[in-house]
């Protein structure tokens, strides 16, 4: 158990590309913390630095509240799960385990009892002689895995570990890595670009884009107050519709194109510009009752459990996306009614695109 | 794919016919080799074996007469095989090395000096065999197996393999080898060495049989019998074969010729097993 604290950190390579600008963040004790956030945002660079395998252009890690800038990867007590498992292959599973335990001079007997524990505790008993070739996908991050968990570390860094595996398996493995997470209480951070992972796995979340991070809080804290635009469009599937809309004089309703006028309990000045960001799911069908706003259907696709409808809301060719439980059949140019509580409305700021 | 009968005939035929091309000048080197001189000089060369397998045979690999020279080829069969195997074992581990410092360490000038090394590849021995025998000559290592082996062991061919070999390592073993409290020369012992097998053995292959072939090298750097690789004995009983007014040595010279052929071909048999083996198990 270990707490891990960036102050400042930041990352400029070589060629004057700023990766991380300035990230300060802490991490406590056991806790489970994900970065997420697009391609090329600068998650994998930041838990690369955690790891010591990049180095540090300024700023501060601790670890422990021993700050590790200078320490070698091996001396800074973390272990690692990477995205390809970086198994060594001509080794049998058990050496694969082994080797880090070796390298740091442990007895033999003390080597066998950790990694026959780990392989006890990932069900990894019978395939020890085996080499990793020998193994399925998710074996082979389950050898990963117990490569880690061997040397009890006083962090785990997970480099999206789960994105080479097929959907089913995606889920299963994920709800492992919480467990044992959660059983071995050891401070974790886990790198995915996948949300549903994110949102599952965190007990904190760290949003990142271009190497700042845009919102850091719980997972439904996050969901349900996003900061900015960026964060309320990234989290959550499908993602949150935005529309352009004005406040109106009496700042009771928003107006959104032509005909669409919401109800709002927001205290924004009237007249002000702003992008208002609905969730699919928080619309309410009214059926036959007029309800304040009415679209008609582009498109239907049907998930079995719920289904996800396309509206023309009259602002240009954006569709408007509808989330329903349970499976309908509306025709195309079907005008539907719809509500919507106030209190699931968030506004923009259409300049800055933070949260009113 | 389907074939037709006619199409697998002709194919074989192509084959059988190549195959019958190939090992046919073999044969009957082989087979000349077992009759005694007097007959073969009377009759030419033969499709069929003769009787004197064992006389010839003793002779050449014992008798020091039978070869011409000082030396039997047993001694000629030995000095190849130390040329054969410190010139590969050489390589491979000085070029294992050497691509080791180019790939991951990064250096000052590592990657015009990669270059300046792969150049070296368009110049062959013969351009700069001169002034090697100069600086051999003035260490005083003629005549000495490590001056046969050591001017040519630095191999720009195996340096540049092996490159392109660790480059397509990924980067991510590395790391986790970092991570696993493995120092540079762990990681290269304990990952780098065993995931190379299969170029090592390709490249020992190769290296061995180019070391065995030397000819114009070892010539230049021994003038002493003894030090005599079989590939210049072979030239010496040749060369023998038309002096003296004797009847020519042809079923000696062509038992010399077929032993020197027996060690290659040995190792690449042994190795290829070694390197199918090394390439379905090393699988990525």
């Amino acid at each position: 158990m270990a707490t891990v604290t960036l102050n400042q950190a930041e990352k400029t390579y070589a060629n004057g590309y700023k990766a991380i600008h300035g990230i300060d963040l802490e991490i406590q004790h056991g806790e489970f913390t994900v970065l997420v956030g697009p391609s090329g945002c600068g998650k994998s660079t930041l838990l690369r630095m955690i790891a010591g395998l990049e180095s540090i252009s300024d700023g501060e890690i601790s670890i422990d509240d021993k700050v590790v800038n200078k320490v070698a990867p091996a001396d800074r007590d973390i272990a690692m799960v990477f995205q390809n498992y970086a198994l060594y292959p001509h080794m049998s599973n058990y050496n694969n385990m082994a080797y880090g335990l070796r390298n740091r001079g442990h007895s033999k007997s003390e080597i066998d009892s950790k990694v026959r524990e780990a392989a006890r505790i990932l069900q990894l008993e019978d395939h020890l002689e085996r080499k990793p070739s020998q193994l399925s996908g998710g074996q082979r991050q389950r050898v990963a895995m117990g490569r880690a968990i061997v040397r009890q570390p006083k962090v785990f860094l997970f480099d999206e570990p789960l994105s080479n595996l097929d959907a089913k398996l995606r889920v299963d493995m994920r709800l492992e890595i919480k467990n044992l997470q959660q059983r071995l209480g050891i401070t974790s951070v886990y790198v995915t670009h996948d949300q549903v992972e994110a949102m599952t796995l965190a007990d904190r979340l760290i949003v990142m884009k271009g190497g700042i991070a845009e919102q850091i809080g719980s997972p439904i804290d996050i969901y349900e107050k996003p900061e900015t635009l960026f964060v309320a469009g990234f989290i959550g599937s499908p993602a949150m519709n935005f529309l352009p809309g004005k406040v109106s004089d009496d700042r009771t309703h928003v107006v959104v194109g032509d005909k669409v006028k919401l109800d709002l309990d927001h205290d924004v000045e009237a007249g002000r510009n702003v992008t208002v960001g609905i969730r699919p799911e928080h619309f309410r069908l009214c059926g036959d009752d007029a309800g304040p706003v009415s679209a008609s259907v582009r498109m239907v696709e049907s998930l079995g459990a719920e289904t996800l409808v396309y509206l023309d809301f009259g602002i240009g060719n954006e569709n408007v996306t509808l989330r329903v439980q349970g499976t309908h059949q509306f025709a195309k140019g079907t005008v539907l009614t719809l509500s919507i509580t106030p209190d699931m409305i968030h506004l923009f700021d259409s300049e800055t695109g933070k949260r009113i | 794919m389907y074939q037709s009968k006619w199409r697998i005939f002709t194919n074989h035929a192509i084959l059988i016919l190549g195959a019958l091309f190939m090992i046919m000048p073999v044969w009957i080197a082989f087979v000349s080799s077992t009759h005694t001189r007097e007959f073969v000089f009377q009759n030419g060369l033969q499709f069929w074996p003769g009787e004197h397998f064992f006389e010839n045979y003793g002779a050449i690999l014992f008798d020091p007469s039978a070869t011409k020279g000082r030396v039997t080829a047993l001694e000629m069969l030995f000095n190849s095989m130390v040329l054969g195997l410190g010139f590969a074992i050489g390589k491979v581990i000085i070029s294992m090395m050497a691509a080791y410092a180019i790939v991951y360490f990064r250096f000052k000038l590592a990657v015009p000096l990669f270059w300046v090394v792969f150049s070296t590849l368009l110049l062959p021995l013969e351009v700069r065999i001169v002034p090697s025998y100069e600086v051999v000559a003035s260490l005083g290592l003629l005549n000495t197996y490590t001056g046969l082996i050591l001017p040519l062991i630095a191999s720009a061919t195996g340096t540049f393999f092996f490159r392109q070999f660790y480059r397509s390592v990924p980067d991510e073993l590395l790391e986790a080898a970092r991570l696993d409290g493995a120092g540079p020369i762990r990681f290269f012992i304990d990952i780098l060495v065993p995931l190379s097998v299969t170029m090592i053995a390709a490249i020992f292959i190769i290296m061995f049989v180019v070391g065995w072939n030397q000819y114009l090298w070892p010539l230049l750097m021994t003038t002493d019998d003894q030090l005599y690789t079989i590939v210049i004995g072979i030239k010496q009983v040749y060369n023998s074969l038309y002096e003296g007014g004797q009847i020519p040595q042809f079923p000696k010279a062509f038992a010399l010729t077929i032993m020197a052929t027996i060690p290659p071909v040995l190792v690449v048999v042994v190795f290829q097993r070694m390197f199918v083996k090394g390439l379905v198990e090393t699988e990525k």
